[in-house]
């Protein structure tokens, strides 16, 4: 099976400016141009061109129709990068329907918590159909079995033993939603963002232009990135389509597996745009050091996006170090920033910008909120470096503001918040969690802490508990209840918050210890069994003299930032019990 | 000691071995070998005097992170040339479990 072409020779180079996915996809579909996937050998599963992504959309669509599915009816589809997410995806937006992309199962041991995690979503989008790779059917008949309004659900083989009735397509217009994206949120009370084709449109094409990555009809695409992630789907699908670039794709598993074929890939295909948040290239620069193939040659590449989590310099400088023999440019990394609810897209660094850095004095951003530029930068314990992300693209507006919602000044850290046309209409179905983050003048609170420098955002961390590991979002509550379900303490006997001491941030969960001194050891192993084992993440567990207790707020909530700066203090350190092996 | 067994796991990765080292092609492997290769990748995670058997639950009896988890059922599909079904995998929680499902895809092969 050969690649397909970066350049359409039948087709006229279009960067965006349509109305509509089924309208973009109509356009590509006239090309050569198309997908293909490969599995961690390097070699291709599997491709198909724009034209049979239409094609069989188109099928898929009838099937859907026929079977009585309603315009504006939600359909599951699990967010595998295989071809039969592409078939519902886009048949989805031919037949009406709104997809809604969730995750695969990953781990040992993982089933529960997937299973749980599917009738969260399946409640939330109120989906009638739930559909996925053929390996994960038996998963979603487990879950759907308590939702009767789920009438179709299982693997590829429900759809294809569909008949294929002779109806007319009901494509989604520009003022019709296009899918929901989970994506924030705490798992347990998902989220689901209304992506509607508008606002889409309007995402995209301040992505794809000059105030983003400004594509041409040269650019080619790679992608190890999830589907049902926001950098994924609108990223590296739906923006390369509105281009009518080809997509050369790795699962995120074969990625994991063999991080090297990413940038083999980039090589050998004469790919110009990749992106990944900073622990791809880490995990490219740990493992593949050491395969660095000989003909490996990066100089096609022309822009190395980071997002999708806190952009790291000595990450990218590493990578960008072990690389420069291959033709690697550190002036084209671009560090971005963005979320689910603007589609995805919100600041780009400049074009060959590479990556800029701002370091400031780690007290001041502490007990000021002020990003006073460190004394001595080389001080790691005093001063502390970001990166910045560039402006906010085109069309939109973005603002940071102090808890009276007055616009700080440059280097006052404040609350981020973005208006323009990208911005979600609020979450599926869900008008209270909706409210709370958009303003009825169109303005979006990202929940993100962050400074202005110039035109530039610098994002410091979240306003929110919110704690991310490795490019997952992580809600401290997820992590408290699965201790508490357990049974393994009382309710309210534990908090969990992230630190982050320079290497990324980690789990810590502070819990009372209401046992005897000789079952402390035992207690810290079942806290961070049970939250491996459910959240998929490990923690360093902290026990806490049931005399002291865990702080709380003036109404009575637990205080998870107190908590947090008690154990920053020290004042746990007596009773910690090393439960893991980074603080073993 | 541990940190430093879990430190050398993560820097070197073992990837390189998995690559240079060629797995397990033909004929029948006994469930020994499978499960002194599961223990053999598993020891380092080991927590205190008690040895790693199959009955261990090993996302929970074990000091192993999610990603070292993720890293050890590559290097078993690896050495023995199989493939896990993600919802196969979901459903391991032991070393038994694991082992078994790597002989029973053996045997399909």
């Amino acid at each position: 099976m050969n690649t397909f072409p970066t350049r359409n020779i039948r087709l006229a180079y279009r960067r965006g400016a349509f109305k509509s996915v089924p309208e973009m996809l109509d356009y590509a579909a006239q090309g050569e141009t198309g997908v293909s996937f490969y599995n961690a050998k390097g070699e291709i599963r599997s491709g198909l061109s724009w034209h049979d992504v239409r094609a069989r959309a188109h099928v898929v669509a009838r099937k859907l129709i026929g079977a009585g599915f309603a315009k504006g009816d939600r359909i599951l589809i699990t967010a595998d990068t295989w071809p039969g997410f592409f078939d519902i995806f886009f048949g989805a937006q031919y037949a009406g329907l709104l997809p809604v992309p969730v995750s695969v199962p990953v781990g040992i041991g993982g089933k529960e918590a997937y299973l749980d995690q599917l009738r969260r979503q399946l409640t939330a989008s109120g989906a009638v159909a739930a559909v996925g790779i053929d390996d994960l059917a038996g998963f979603l008949a487990e879950a759907a079995a308590e939702f009767p309004a789920v009438r179709l659900h299982g693997g590829m083989e429900v759809i294809d033993s569909l008949p294929e009735k002779q109806v007319d397509l009901r494509p989604l217009g520009p003022d019709d939603d296009c899918y929901i994206q989970f994506s924030s949120g705490s798992t347990r009370h998902p989220h689901g963002v209304r992506i509607v084709q508008r606002a889409l449109m309007a995402n995209l094409d301040a992505m794809t232009g000059p105030g983003g990555l400004n594509l041409s009809a040269d650019d080619r695409t790679v992608s190890w990135l999830p589907l049902y992630h926001d950098m994924g789907l609108v990223g590296f699908l739906l923006a390369p389509l509105s281009s009518q670039c080809s997509i050369d794709y790795l699962t995120p598993r074969d990625f994991a597996r063999r991080p090297m074929q990413w940038l083999n890939l980039i090589s050998r295909n004469r790919a110009t745009v990749a992106y990944s948040p900073s622990f791809g290239y880490d995990l490219a620069t740990r493992r593949g050091a050491n395969q660095v193939p000989a003909d490996l040659d990066l100089s096609c590449w022309r822009h190395a996006g980071i997002g999708g989590d806190m952009v790291r310099a000595d990450v990218l400088q590493r990578f960008a170090e072990t690389f420069a023999s291959k033709g690697f440019d550190p002036r084209i990394f671009i560090p971005s920033y963005g979320m689910a609810e603007v589609c995805l897209a919100i600041t780009f660094g400049p074009d060959h910008g590479g990556v800029r850095t701002d370091t400031i004095d780690r007290t001041a951003l502490a007990n000021e909120q002020r990003a006073r530029p460190a004394s001595d930068p080389n001080d790691l314990l005093r001063a502390r470096r970001f990166v910045l992300c560039g402006r906010v693209v085109p069309g939109h507006r973005l603002e940071v503001r102090d808890p009276s919602g007055k616009i700080v000044s440059d280097r006052e850290v404040g609350r981020i918040f973005v208006s323009g046309p990208s911005i979600m209409p609020g979450y599926f179905n869900d008008p209270e969690a909706s409210a709370e983050v958009l303003s009825a003048d169109g303005w979006l609170d990202t929940g993100d802490l962050g400074y202005t420098l110039g035109d530039d955002i610098v994002v410091t961390g979240r306003a929110k508990d919110l704690i991310i590991v490795n490019g997952r979002n992580i809600w401290p509550q997820d992590i408290e209840w699965t201790i508490e379900a357990r049974r393994i303490v009382k309710t309210d006997d534990c908090a969990a918050f992230s630190v982050d001491d320079g290497g990324g941030e980690r789990v810590v969960v502070a819990v009372l210890a209401r046992v005897a001194p000789d079952q402390k050891a035992d207690l810290a192993r079942d806290v961070a069994g049970a939250v491996r084992e459910a959240i998929a993440v490990d923690c360093e567990v902290v026990l806490v003299p049931p005399t002291m207790g865990l702080p709380t707020t003036s109404s009575g909530k637990l205080s998870r930032a107190r908590v947090r700066a008690n154990y920053l203090a020290g004042r746990y350190a007596e009773d910690a019990a090393p439960s893991n092996p980074a603080t073993a | 000691m541990l940190r430093e067994a879990t430190n050398s796991i993560v820097e070197n990765d073992d990837m390189n071995d998995t690559l240079v080292s060629s797995p397990v092609e033909r004929g029948s492997i006994s469930r020994a070998e499978v499960m002194g290769e599961i223990c053999h990748h598993l020891a380092p995670f080991q927590i205190g005097e008690k040895p790693i058997a199959g009955s261990t639950v090993i996302t929970k009896d074990l000091a192993i992170d999610s990603l070292a988890v993720m890293d050890m059922v590559m290097e078993i599909e690896d050495r023995f040339d199989v493939s896990i079904p993600m919802n196969v995998v979901a459903e391991i929680y032991t070393v038994d479990e694991l082992a078994d499902t790597v002989l029973k895809l053996r045997a399909r092969r």
